[in-house]
């Protein structure tokens, strides 16, 4: 007989709403069902009611770590709707902004994978060093955060002379922690006993099952947008792509953490690379219709949108797939056959940012089935 | 495959194609002949499917299916008409567009038949039957 593990959607292990239902013999996972909507609030339809220019403000809040991806692939997606080119120093901050977005986002999954794995001194250094890159953007677009730089037709905040060498010097110390990180995966036992062996996902079911970002690269999928579709200025920049080929969480892990030095590298180039001139173009946005798709590779891998324009100042259409929808069939493949003291690493390993929705379930003790009950079913219950 | 190879691949299953640039092109085709286009691109080794979009068009719903053909990018129309959304599951060629297939059911009240897990993605349990939000009568309505 199997039992039921329920986790989420409030859950210690879990640090956004979602609900995993594991369902278990023994110490062994043989089944997982996954649901979502915890936080669904309707984006795409608030889009179509707004103008263009006030969706840069909506989309920047579909999600808090990648706001900058999420609204450069949307103002690169206008653009390519109304045909216009931002000017070359705008594309050069998109990108300055874009791979420090990436250097955050990767320490913030470092701490909290190893906050998961019970190694909190490490998840203390790791929200350290990300202090240094929250310093960084809030010097160039002026907030922590939401970095409100992107608007169609570039960009709103230019980023000084003065401020290149403070940047610079951020970089050198990230490089020097992100390097120790490096070793310590590589080295120290705690992490390699709980990070290797674990949660695999082999190449074929990566790309079989679709999945993006540094959760096929680790599966040894040679993939990023990037270098295969490069946007902004990313052909003019140098840098490798990291794969590994094992697909376990240590090799999601030692992605992620090499990818942070290859950010640091291509901030350093486009710094210096930089040329001097306009920051945006006035874009007449009565646009005709006309129809668009836009990539990009968002920290947590291929961000995909689609825009559909009508000859107003409205969008028709704008359709959203985040990089964690398209990483969700996967994940039931790097849990089954799997234990139970796995699933919190292994969850945090595809580096989740979204939510869900259930409401109860019952479990009949004879058979072991479950049951899930609607809003409507649960009132009449409670009568 | 590039934008040449692509247009050569499916001009057979396709109605029109319009290239957008050189790593993008939209293809409209029908009921009849999407799966035969799909299988054509499965049997050329593409295997990742971006998404799925459901575009409200008025009379009818399209459905446009993203392809990543390595570098081109394939985008693939079929349009129903409103008294008449069904479509069959393309789960069994490319098992990828499992939550994009219910996506489009709940948004859009499209039936997607032979479905393995038809159950809602995002909207909660208690969501009234037959409202679909991304449809224009819906738009409508909210007003």
């Amino acid at each position: 007989m199997t039992f039921i593990v329920p986790i989420g959607p409030q859950h210690p292990a879990l640090k956004e709403p979602e609900f995993f239902k594991f369902e278990i013999k023994g110490e062994e996972i043989v089944d997982i069902d996954i649901r979502f909507g915890y936080v669904h609030r309707g984006i795409e339809e608030a889009l179509q009611r707004r103008d263009y220019k006030h969706d840069v403000y909506l989309i920047e809040r579909i999600c808090g770590i990648c706001n900058v991806v999420h609204t450069t692939n949307y103002c690169q997606a206008i653009e390519q709707l109304a045909g216009v080119e931002p000017p070359e120093r705008a594309k050069y901050i998109r990108v300055i902004i874009l791979e420090l977005e990436r250097i955050h986002s990767h320490l913030l999954w470092l701490g909290i994978a190893a906050h998961q794995i019970g190694f909190n001194t490490l998840f203390m250094l790791a929200w350290r060093d990300r202090e240094r890159v929250m310093d960084l953007r809030e010097l160039i677009s002026g907030n922590r955060v939401t970095s409100a730089t992107n608007t169609i037709g570039g960009v709103r905040r230019d980023v000084k002379t003065e401020q290149v060498p403070t940047i610079l010097r951020g970089l050198d110390a990230l490089e020097r922690s992100t390097k120790y990180y490096i070793d310590l995966f590589n080295s120290d036992r705690t992490i390699l006993a709980r990070c290797t062996n674990v949660g695999i996902l082999t190449k074929d079911d990566a790309r079989k099952l679709c999945a993006v970002g540094p959760l096929a690269r680790a599966s040894g999928v040679d993939t990023d947008i990037r270098r295969d579709h490069p946007y902004a200025i990313y052909d003019k920049l140098s840098f490798n792509v990291i794969t590994e080929r094992e697909g376990d969480v240590w090799a999601k892990s030692i992605v992620r953490l090499r990818e942070i030095l290859e950010s640091i590298q291509i901030v350093r180039q486009a710094v210096k690379k930089m040329p001097i001139g306009p920051i945006r173009i006035k874009v007449d946005l009565n646009i005709p219709r006309n129809e668009a798709i836009e990539r990009t590779e968002a920290p947590r891998g291929e961000l995909f949108y689609y825009a559909l324009s009508n000859g107003t100042d409205r969008p028709e259409r704008v359709h959203v797939r985040t990089p964690t929808c398209a990483n969700v069939a996967s994940i039931k493949r790097m849990f089954l056959g799997g234990t139970v003291a796995e699933i919190p690493i292994v969850i945090w390993s595809i580096d989740p940012c979204f939510a869900c929705n259930d409401r109860v379930s019952l479990v009949d003790s004879h058979t072991g089935k479950t049951f899930n009950l609607s809003l409507k079913e649960l009132r009449k219950w409670r009568h | 495959m590039n934008v040449k190879e692509v247009t050569t691949l499916i001009k057979d299953h396709v109605d029109e194609i319009k290239v957008a640039n050189d790593k993008c092109l939209f293809a409209t085709t029908d009921k009849q002949r999407y799966r035969e286009a799909m299988l054509a691109l499965k049997a050329q080794d593409v295997q990742h499917i971006f998404t799925i979009t459901g575009v409200d068009q008025g009379k009818t719903v399209e459905i446009i299916y993203h392809f990543d053909c390595r570098p081109a990018v394939l985008n693939l129309k079929i349009s129903l008409p409103k008294n008449e959304l069904r479509i069959p599951t393309i789960t069994d060629i490319f098992p990828g567009a499992i939550l994009y297939e219910r996506e489009l059911m709940e948004m859009f009240g499209v039936k997607v038949e032979g479905h393995p897990d038809p159950r809602r993605l995002f909207l909660p349990d208690d969501w009234p039957d037959g409202e679909y939000p991304l449809r224009k009568e819906w738009r409508e309505k909210a007003k």
